[in-house]
């Protein structure tokens, strides 16, 4: 077990996954760059927030 | 709108069997060991990225104790992680002879070594998909 942190995992799967669609969906350096920075933010963004959201069902 | 349908429609018209016939091999090299696909045509620096990241999000799914599925109609749901899992190419061909990808569901982090196996079979996918639509030539 290399990570206790599921949070840690999944920012490292989102950051892998980032990169192989901003190389996949962009051609050029810097609009790759921003494309991957952007899916990078939307996913663990996304992630934290559907998890907010599913601590609400536990009260 | 029409106009870029009609420059689409042209490009598959001008894709001789040979190209089609380069881009089924360079899907299936790039199915079989991730990024192959794109060093084979050259594209070194999109080739080695994709090897890493593939290979590393693989390794960190062995390590996490992640199971590769093989096809089974038990419970329906694995029918889902094994098409993901055949993404994997060799790798997953590896695994129905020996003993890797098993998965330790007593590991806290079982599910999330399956989830980073999986991730990396679907990217796989895309990645050879681009591998033909380079060797195409509808993609540079």
């Amino acid at each position: 077990m290399i990570f206790r942190s599921h949070l840690l995992s999944m920012i490292l799967y989102a950051a892998f996954v980032a990169i192989v669609l901003s190389f996949l969906r962009r051609d050029e350096k810097k609009s790759g760059l921003k494309y991957g920075l952007v899916m990078f933010a939307v996913m663990v963004g996304g992630a934290i927030l559907f998890g907010w959201l599913m601590y609400l069902f536990t009260l | 709108m029409r106009k870029r349908v009609l420059c689409l429609r042209l490009k598959i018209v001008k894709m001789s069997s040979a190209m089609k016939i380069k881009g089924v091999v360079m899907m299936v090299l790039g199915w079989a060991v991730p990024g192959l696909g794109h060093l084979a045509q050259k594209k070194y620096v999109r080739g080695a990225v994709f090897f890493g990241c593939i290979a590393a999000m693989t390794a960190l799914g062995f390590a996490h104790g992640g199971r590769i599925y093989p096809f089974q109609t038990e419970n329906p749901l694995t029918i889902l992680a094994f098409f993901a899992d055949i993404g994997n190419g060799l790798l997953y061909l590896l695994s129905r002879f020996i003993p890797v990808g098993v998965g330790d569901l007593k590991l806290a982090t079982f599910e999330f070594g399956t989830a980073y196996i999986a991730g990396a079979g679907l990217l796989n996918f895309l990645i050879a998909l681009d591998a033909y639509d380079i060797a195409a030539g509808t993609k540079s």
